[in-house]
């Protein structure tokens, strides 16, 4: 098994790697489709003000 | 008897569900042709990576990396390596990425314009719509091949299967665009990992790693890890794959939109340095199933098609409840493919193609419209090229080879665009030619049964990296061919 150690070695840390970034892709990916979300809309309304009876 | 459930269809029918609702409700944000296409360019890098690992990773990629563990073993991991090299070098420097992403254009052809003119950006976008739908002719039928399988259903529903799946993934990109594609692969981002992570995982645990290395061992012995020991393999296919990696990570169109549509080149840079790893796991961890596939069921018979070895091992592998995430997220990693292929294929169409037909400027709501018709239009091509053309060799070098027609001369265009100040139209349009005439001379005799033992004979590899040397030798000769007082006369010089 140890003469293969760089493929053993390659597969532990992809899985490790994967796992984590994952996880931590879910939790800060959220946060930029809310910010991409809310900065379209607010680019949009400084475009195109709402009108005083909107 | 596959593991498929009723509760692995709820499983599959809810992550349906979600993805299209989510996918549709992003739509109001979609004002104008730049949030359709490149999504406003306010993506930034947590969901760029999501959308990058996502697009880049559909059933067709599970199967033919799958495929290369199951024909190569380890060695057949080799490409994601290649790939990963390729993304962390350019990341890291910004070579061509910098540049073109500073430049403002919406695709790659536009920044062509300014330097070779506007014929050269319209032949650029001819090629690399030509190239990409040849490459994601074969998607369909293989997912469709895969979800047949993996779920047990009657192979005459493998039509049926495509076409909802190809109609479900059309009705969100055509309604929401770029900003549909985004936030759509982010939950297939989630939902996929979650599976290739799971399935592995339990390989590990119930076949072992010492059964997968013996059994590479057995069957393919020292050239199952080393890819230059191995007789199918050798300098020459890592060679290929380093150039085609290098090229794809450059000018891939799916790829490079990442870059295209990020708030900065700076964030375009980071997405490509901390993806870079992603592309070892995406050939590593489905390469151990098809490795797998292969201790379990042995070795082909002659004539059986390697490339359902995987997802019949994975039909009575995968117990009840995790084979519904297994099938999910491969649905998940389809869709976002099939999504965000239409999607960057169609705005080349609309935006280098069509350009020189716009006789004035269009509305915001007639480029909309526009291009929500051409990503319908992708969609039953899709359908259709995918039902006839009949796959010949690995899947892979048909990839490769497909993709070779734009990438070896888009890469040159690019490289050239950007560092040498010499280049000209003449060059682009000398690499544009020699780079499609190659490969597709090449498809064409491996289709033809007289001239099929040259193709044999010549192999892929040779193919694509002659290809590649043609197209630099090409740009270089035509360029310099050209005249210095018609040189300053060119646009951008």
């Amino acid at each position: 098994m140890t003469k293969h150690w760089f493929w053993l070695l390659l597969t532990m840390v992809a899985l490790v790697w994967y796992s984590t970034v994952t996880v931590y892709v879910a939790v800060r990916g959220t946060f930029d489709i809310r910010q991409m979300l809310r900065r379209l809309r607010d680019r949009e309304r400084e475009k195109h003000p709402p009108g005083p009876s909107d | 008897m596959t593991h498929f459930s009723w509760l692995d269809g709820s499983i599959v029918g809810l992550y349906l569900l979600a993805t299209m609702i989510a996918g549709v409700m992003v739509r109001k944000y979609v004002a104008r042709v730049e949030h359709f296409l490149v999504a406003g360019r306010e993506m930034n890098v947590y969901l760029g990576i999501a959308s990058l690992a996502a697009t880049e990773f559909g059933i067709v990629t599970c199967m033919y990396t799958a495929q290369n563990g199951y024909e190569k073993g380890f060695a057949g991991a080799i490409p994601g390596i290649c790939q990963a090299i390729a993304m962390g070098f350019i990341g890291l420097t910004g070579f061509c990425i910098k540049p073109l992403r500073d430049s403002g254009a919406m695709t790659i052809p536009e920044m062509f314009e300014k330097r070779f003119g506007p014929r050269i950006r319209w032949a650029a976008g001819v090629v690399i719509v030509l190239g990409g739908l040849l490459n994601m002719g074969v998607f369909l039928r293989t997912g469709g091949e895969f979800l047949v399988l993996v779920c047990g259903f009657d192979v005459k529903y493998l039509e049926i299967a495509m076409t909802a799946l190809l109609v479900g993934v059309a009705v969100y990109t055509i309604l929401g665009g770029m900003l549909s594609v985004l936030v759509t692969d982010f939950l297939q981002f989630v939902v996929m990992s979650a599976g290739l992570i799971v399935v592995t995982a339990l390989i590990l645990a119930n076949i072992g790693w010492g059964k997968l290395v013996s059994t590479v061992q057995i069957h393919y012995g020292a050239g199952g890890f080393n890819p230059l020991l191995n007789p199918s393999m050798g300098w020459p296919y890592v060679l290929f794959n380093l150039l085609l990696n290098t090229a794809a990570t450059l000018t891939w169109q799916a790829t490079i939109a990442r870059v295209l549509a990020a708030k900065d080149s700076a964030t375009g840079r980071k997405i490509y340095t901390r993806t870079a790893f992603f592309f070892v796991c995406r050939f590593l961890i489905p390469g151990i199933w098809g490795i797998a596939a292969l201790a379990a069921l042995g070795p082909a018979m002659p004539g059986d098609n390697t490339l359902h070895a995987m997802p019949r091992f994975l039909s009575t592998f995968v117990p009840v409840g995790v084979m519904g995430v297994l099938v999910a997220a491969m649905l998940a990693a389809d869709m976002s493919t099939d999504s965000s292929y239409m999607l960057t294929w169609g705005s080349v169409m609309y935006n280098d193609v069509l350009a020189p037909f716009r006789k004035s400027a269009w509305s915001e709501r007639q480029g909309l419209l526009v291009n929500r018709a051409i990503i319908a239009l992708i969609g039953v091509f899709l359908l259709f090229y995918g039902l006839w053309y009949p796959l010949k060799g690995d899947l892979w070098t048909y990839l490769g080879v497909t993709g070779t027609i734009y990438l070896s001369s888009m890469t040159m265009l690019l490289i050239a665009c950007c560092y040498w100040r010499r280049a000209n139209n003449w060059g682009a349009a000398a690499a544009i030619v020699c780079g499609a005439v190659v490969p597709i001379c090449y498809l064409i005799i491996e289709q033809v049964p007289k001239t099929k033992p040259v193709a044999a004979k010549i192999g892929p590899y040779y193919s694509g990296i002659a290809t590649y040397l043609l197209v630099g030798a090409a740009m270089v000769v035509g360029s310099l061919l050209k005249p210095r007082d018609e040189q300053r006369a060119q646009p951008g010089v």
